[in-house]
């Protein structure tokens, strides 16, 4: 888009601009339109976005277009006019064959506009603002205003008229922009004024007549871009017109080009003049119809029209008849090729499809470099090397722009899918999908621009490689243009460049921030050092190989570091830095010679060529420290055991072994220093020629002697120590001795150094006690014998230092006990103490009582007064002599549960010797460790009762008749309802394995609601009781207990134990003492008393006299809550062996008894016979209706009824559960008369009496 | 039918990154540097790949195309953290991942078999298993059946479509 008129005063602005206040709105309007239009695009490399923005260009008004067409001049009868960039116009610059010319894209996108914007000052007829109100309409005035104004719109319209007429003459769009002050809006005249304008001036009716007042930024803003969504179409038509007539002329020519083409041959009938090809001809519409489709933003027709011209310049550039190389059309089209490549790159990179783009980049080079074979500038030729670099170059450089701004790298991941592969291939439908899941061409996988970079640095780097091989053969080649060109191309600062960049690019792309510096910025900047070298630079190339280096050293890549060593030898040299030359060269050795290639004693002469001829820049030591890189000697320092105690010797050997491939012998060490850590003295050992070479052995054995902490320092300074210090391949130096400390400590080897004299210079090479060469293991050794050799592998883990520490301490502990405990009691556990050690111990016990799961275990212990239910600290045994022992009685107190009980016992000893002021103290005492032991035990106490005790319950009915419903005792609060009794048979049993003396036993009353004790045997005969019970004896009581009838029924079904036993005795001892005194307690077991329903009791004496009376009672008790009962009665005297006389009811009724009545019937008996008379069976029956149950004929057993037992309450006794099964027996009777009989029945029919004579 | 690769170079790297073994088939035998240096700078690569996979909760051991130099690199990473390099000529095909991971297995094999030699620990003081030096002593040139192995697969490359099966069988020395 041209836009003009708006280069308002450019020279009264910048005087203004200081007080711009009073600035005239339009000029201000004019700047900011400026701004705002040149603005909208910016012209990038990279500009994939398709939004309505113009390219604005400011021109002046009266701006000139560049020539259309013009005729030939010689002939122009015969030919249609061309454009003077056509080949056809010899004044071209491509006449007559030329291809296209950048000036031809030039004159597209910057001297001819699609849309041309003119802005316009609207005549504005100035206001008479003298005017006052009194002045009236003044028609006179008005009309002369419309003449002014008409006047003014008709030259306006004239020269925009002169301006549209240039634009038509291309068919480009002009559009006028009036600028108008914000009241001039509001005329309303103005329409008619526009009107007239517009058709005056012939301008469009559409889109081509703005009207715009001085508005703020922002709505400038909102102008531009209607604007240009206006203009948008207009422009998107002028190039496609263009387009079309590319097109057209392409197709016309490409029918038509014989007799086109025969014609002009005939006139250029030289070489020279040869006029474009058909295949040029069709490079240059297509390129024109890319370019015109890229201007109107359809990259992909523009891509094809790119990829034709492509092929058909390949076409060209493949035969050397159409395009001879080394010529000047020749190299405009290699040229032109590269760029429609770049070209078509960029259009697949904003389609996003890289691998395309990746794959046309490599393809073109590859063809390229199979042309370029062809020209003879292949890959041994310079050129080749500089088009390569700059191919990389371009697309680096374009993927750098893009990914500037909307470009991104794809990622490289394995897909997910390589796993279940099968599945995804037999997905027919998605087969390329497929194939992209399972690989990808390598060659397509777009890299960042990091990569192109160094590439092109690469291949810049073999341009000069090939450049200096041309140089060398100078005179016998001649020297052509293109070689004088390279001649002046400093090609180390642009291999420099590129390296430098692919750095940033590289450093921008590692994602891995963690690591101080990636490894691929590291080989980057390996190869910025090789370039600084080659170019002179060895001060920064340097500085680069020392942070290079360390990383190498660190991970070991001895191959990478050889190399760059020798390079930093080589800037070391020509920096004349003597230092460090002797320090590379040093690594150098230490790393060995490479891959055989060179001489591996030039170096070690090297260095002493080096040390001979110079001198150190400083008196001062040079350390050389290669424990880092590779060492100069492969060392380990092994001790013999992994333990002593102080004042022991531990014994060491260090063994110094030159690498079988590194030459040594004769770099001249004169002493080596070995370090000990600690206070251990170190050691020289000097060196000293052997007298002659046969005595050299392989191996050296010097034995250093004994080192102490505790030898004083002046003794041992002066030790002669020598030994031959010169290396050969495999040589082997051992120093062996034995180290003693007088302090618990870690003994080890801390440092080796070697030092190195020679002239002036004073190397000291500190060596790491272990060495470690990459690649190789270490492996400790100890030398076993010398004659014949013999080594000791070490199979030790921490082989390199001797742990020194005290003496364990010997103390005897014995635990001592007798049987298990019995809960309850004290239980005695003697811990005795015996120094056995020769040092005085000061021996202090902790004593700590597990924790058990055992339920209601309440355990303790004690000892002497202390007491607690864990853990006992700190027991002083006070400090022992040696050989003497001591004890204390631990007391182990459990309950609850049998079970184990478990105590740890720690005897902690001191040893008195290192706190008693004999000792020297070093000033190091205080921190080291105490002189200490632990003697631990574990003792498992298992646990069991002394006595159990066993019960066994019977009840009793109540004989006594029931109060009646309304007696008033009942409501006393005293009042026991009787309701039987219970009687409980304790049998306690002496179970534990010692014998107990029982001091006391007693039954505790613990008399409750519904339960007492009556009596108890134990209350009666205490002292035949007391006696020692041994294990097996048993003790029998017998205790009655009185219940109460229950209210309610209880929550548990239980009415606690109205009492309980205990039983306080003492263990027998051994020695026939008794223990301490403890109690054992049995609570009476809870008692549950059966219920009745309907019950009979009988009484009768046991004993009668021979016809005397005796009485005999039945009691009927109904206890049932509910039912009362119709029961009837029937005495059945033996027929057979009649006993008694019977006087009383034999045969009746009873009234109906209520629940919880209660009827007596009373006979009398006299007994006619002795012995054991049977009393009459008594049959009780409860003649009541049958329960409402389903079955309706159950109304005929009513005669039946049901039998009541009959208890002799004499035998009365029931257990808890029997008498609910009777019951329920009983009632099942009457359904089931073929039930069996119950044990307990035969009581009611065994019911006798003895009858004395 | 799948386009036959070319091995040109093979690296083992330990998990602490330091080489075990780099090996060059490329013929004729030119710039076993420039693999050292490649082996080398893909460790970057290879971190950032774990990184992603640990992030994606991956287990594969191939991590895919590293980056393309005139060579393409491609990594793999053992169970045991062990890194296997190898440098593939560039060809202008599709290289499917399946025939890569069949070369990284068969060399992962090759890797194992010789780690498993146990006269590598012979005299090796301590039994700790996690001691790397074992590993990268593996490519001591002493230890000979392990190039021999590498080699052969090198070989195979350059002979025959690789199939797992036939490099897997080959004789063991």
């Amino acid at each position: 888009m041209f836009v003009a008129g708006l280069d308002v005063p450019s020279s009264s602005a910048t005087p203004q601009s200081p007080s711009p206040k009073q600035q005239d709105p339009f000029v201000a309007l004019a700047i900011r339109l400026r701004e705002a239009l040149t603005s909208q695009r910016k012209v990038a490399i990279w500009q994939p976005d398709k939004s309505k923005t113009f390219q604005v260009i400011l021109v002046d008004p009266e701006v000139r277009f560049p020539p259309r067409k013009i005729a030939p001049a010689e002939d122009q009868q015969f030919h249609t006019p061309h454009s003077p960039l056509s080949p056809l116009t010899p004044s071209s610059p491509l006449y007559p064959d030329g291809l296209i010319a950048p000036i031809w894209i030039r004159k597209h996108t910057t001297l001819v506009p699609s849309v041309f914007v003119l802005f316009k000052r609207i005549y504005e007829h100035p206001h008479t603002s003298s005017r006052t109100p009194l002045d009236t309409h003044d028609p006179e005035r008005d009309r002369e205003r419309e003449a002014e104004e008409r006047r003014k719109d008709s030259e306006l319209a004239a020269e925009i008229a002169q301006r549209k007429k240039s634009t038509n003459e291309r068919s480009i769009k002009l559009t006028v922009v009036l600028m108008a002050s914000r009241k001039m809006l509001d005329d309303p005249a103005l329409d008619a004024r526009l009107t007239f304008i517009r058709r005056q001036s012939g301008l469009d009716p559409r889109a081509a007549l703005f009207v715009l007042s001085p508005v703020t930024s922002a709505e400038i803003g909102d102008f531009v871009r209607s604007l240009q969504e206006a203009l948008y179409e207009p422009a998107i038509e002028y190039y496609t017109n263009h387009s079309k007539r590319v097109r057209r002329k392409r197709n016309r020519h490409s029918q038509a080009n014989v007799s086109y083409q025969l014609p002009l041959t005939t006139i250029g009938s030289t070489s020279a003049q040869r006029p474009l090809r058909p295949e040029g001809w069709t490079v240059r519409y297509e390129y024109k119809m890319a370019c015109f489709a890229e201007f109107r933003g359809e990259d992909d027709i523009a891509l094809k029209h790119y990829h034709d011209a492509y092929s058909a310049l390949h076409i060209m550039l493949g035969s050397t008849a159409i395009l001879p190389p080394r010529t000047k059309r020749w190299a405009e089209a290699k040229v032109l090729a590269d760029c429609i490549s770049v070209k078509i790159c960029k259009l697949y990179l904003y389609n996003n499809e890289h691998a395309m783009a990746l794959a046309h980049h490599s393809s073109h080079m590859r063809l390229f470099s199979d042309l370029s074979r062809g020209w003879g500038i292949g890959e041994e030729t310079f050129e080749f090397w500089s088009w390569l670099a700059r191919q990389h170059r371009v697309f680096a450089e374009l993927l750098e722009q893009g990914t500037r701004s909307t470009l991104k790298i794809p990622t490289h991941l394995p897909s997910p899918g390589v796993a279940s592969q099968t599945q995804e291939t037999q997905r027919g439908s998605l087969e390329v999908e497929a194939m992209r899941a399972l690989g990808l061409n390598p060659t397509q996988a777009l890299q960042h621009p990091g990569f192109y970079y160094y590439m092109a640095a690469r291949c810049t780097e073999n341009r000069r490689d090939r450049y200096l091989r041309a140089l060398e053969n100078e005179s016998s080649h001649h020297a052509s243009p293109g070689f004088v060109n390279e001649r002046k191309v400093d090609h180390l600062s642009i291999v420099l460049e590129l390296y430098t960049r692919a750095y940033e690019l590289f450093k921008k792309y590692s994602t891995s921030s963690s690591q101080s510096q990636g490894r691929l910025t590291l080989w980057i900047a390996y190869l910025i050092a090789q370039t600084y070298y080659e170019s002179g630079k060895f001060e920064m190339a340097v500085r680069f190989f020392e942070r290079i280096a360390k990383t190498y050293r660190r991970e070991q890549w001895d191959a990478l570091l050889r190399p760059l060593l020798s390079t930093w030898y080589r800037c070391a040299q020509h920096l004349g830095d003597m230092e460090l030359s002797v320090q590379l060269l040093l690594e150098i050795i230490g790393h060995g010679p490479q891959d055989d290639q060179d001489d591996p004693e030039s170096l070690e002469e090297d260095l002493l060529a080096v040390l001979k001829s110079t001198v150190p820049s400083s008196d001062q030591v040079l350390t050389v420290d290669l424990t880092e890189s590779g060492p100069l000697l492969d060392t380990s320092a092994v001790f013999w055991k992994s333990h002593v105690n102080v004042d022991q010797a531990a014994a060491f050997q260090i063994t110094l072994t030159a690498p079988e491939i590194i030459s040594l012998a004769s770099l001249p060490f004169t002493s080596l220093l070995v370090q000990f850590s600690g206070d251990l003295p170190s050691i020289t050992v000097q060196h000293t020629a052997p007298e002659s070479d046969a005595d050299v052995s392989s191996l050296q054995k010097i034995d250093l002697g004994d080192l102490s902490t505790s030898s004083s320092d002046n003794e041992d300074k002066d030790k002669d120590i020598k030994a031959n210090l010169r290396w050969r391949p495999g040589d082997t130096l051992i120093l062996c001795g034995n180290l003693t400390s007088s302090v618990p400590s870690n003994m080890t080897v801390s440092k080796l150094v070697l030092t190195l004299k020679e002239g002036n210079w004073n190397i000291d090479l500190p060596l790491h006690p272990n060495s470690r060469r990459s690649g190789t293991i270490p492996y400790p050794r100890w030398l076993g014998s010398l004659s014949p050799v013999r080594f000791i592998p070490v199979h030790r883990d921490n082989y390199s230092f001797v742990v020194v520490r005290h003496r364990p301490h010997v103390v005897k502990v014995s635990l001592s006990s007798e049987g298990p405990a019995y809960l309850g009691e004290e239980f005695p556990i003697v811990i005795d103490v015996t120094n056995a050690d020769d040092r005085e111990l000061d021996i202090v016990v902790d004593i700590l009582l597990q924790p058990t799961e055992i339920e209601e275990a309440d355990n303790f212990i004690s000892v002497d007064e202390e007491r607690s239910s864990s853990l006992i600290k700190g027991v002083e045994f006070g400090v022992l002599p040696p050989g003497v022992n001591m004890n204390k009685t631990l007391y182990l107190a459990c309950s609850g549960a049998v079970g184990d009980r478990v105590i740890d016992i720690s005897v902690q000893s001191r040893s008195m010797a290192s706190v008693s002021p004999t000792t020297p103290v070093t000033p190091q005492s205080p921190s080291q460790v105490a002189d200490t032991g632990e003697t631990l035990r574990t003792l498992v106490v298992p646990t069991v009762d002394p006595i159990t005790a066993t019960h066994h319950v019977t009840y009793r009915r109540s004989t006594k008749p029931s109060p009646g419903l309304g007696d008033l005792d009942t409501f006393e609060g005293d009042y026991w309802d009787d309701a039987g009794e219970a009687h409980v048979v304790t049998t306690m049993t002496s179970v534990g394995p010692s014998g107990i003396f029982v001091e006391g036993l007693k039954l505790l009353r613990e008399d409750g609601t519904y339960a007492k004790v009556n009596e108890s045997t134990v209350d009666q005969d205490e002292d035949e009781f007391l006696t020692e019970w041994h294990t097996g004896d048993e003790f029998c009581d017998q205790c009655r207990i009185s219940l109460a009838r229950l209210d309610e029924p209880l929550g548990g079904g239980y009415i606690p134990g109205p009492g309980t036993y205990e039983v306080s005795w003492r263990r027998l001892l051994p020695n026939n003492q008794k223990g301490s005194l403890a109690k054992t307690r049995f609570s009476l077991p809870p008692l549950k008393p059966p219920s009745d329903g309907l019950i009979a009791l009988l009484n009768v004496p046991n004993t009668a006299k021979l016809h005397q009376t005796i009485p005999l009672q039945l009691t009927i008790r109904n206890g049932h809550p509910t039912k009362s009962a119709n029961i009837i009665l029937q005495l059945e005297p033996d027929a057979v062996t009649d006993g008694f006389v019977v006087a009383g009811i034999r045969n009746g009724r009873l009234p109906i008894l209520l629940p919880g009545g209660e009827e007596i019937i009373k006979w009398n008996l006299i007994p006619i016979e002795c012995g054991w008379v049977k009393v009459p069976k008594i049959k009780v029956m409860n003649r009541r209706p049958p329960p409402p149950s389903a079955h309706g004929q159950a109304h005929d057993v009513e005669g039946e009824g049901e039998i009541v037992e009959v208890v002799d309450v004499r035998w009365d006794g029931r257990p808890e559960q029997s008498v609910r099964t009777s019951v329920d027996v009983a009632r099942k009777s009457v359904e089931v008369p073929k039930v069996e009989m119950h044990p307990s029945d035969a009581a009611q029919f065994a019911a006798v009496v003895l009858v004395l004579p | 039918m799948a386009p036959q690769l070319r091995l040109n170079a093979v690296a083992f790297v330990s998990p602490q990154n330091h080489p075990i073994l780099i090996r060059t088939f490329e013929q004729p035998r030119q710039d076993e540097l420039k693999y050292h240096y490649i082996a080398h700078t893909s460790l970057d690569v290879i971190d950032e790949r774990i990184q992603a996979a640990t992030a994606s909760k991956s287990t594969d051991c191939y991590l895919g195309l590293l980056y393309v130099e005139d060579v393409a690199v491609y990594g793999y990473m053992t169970p045991l953290k062990v890194k296997i390099i190898i440098a593939l000529e560039l060809s202008d095909s599709i290289v499917r991942d399946a025939d890569v991971v069949a070369i990284f297995k068969a060399l992962h094999t090759a890797y194992r078999r010789s780690v498993a030699n146990p006269f590598l620990r012979l005299n090796v003081p301590t039994e700790n298993v996690t001691d790397h030096s074992i590993l990268v002593s593996a490519g001591n040139s002493r230890w000979q059946a392990f190039r021999k192995r590498v080699d052969e697969i090198g070989r195979a490359s350059y002979g025959f479509v690789p199939s797992p099966l036939f490099l897997v069988t080959s004789k063991i020395q």
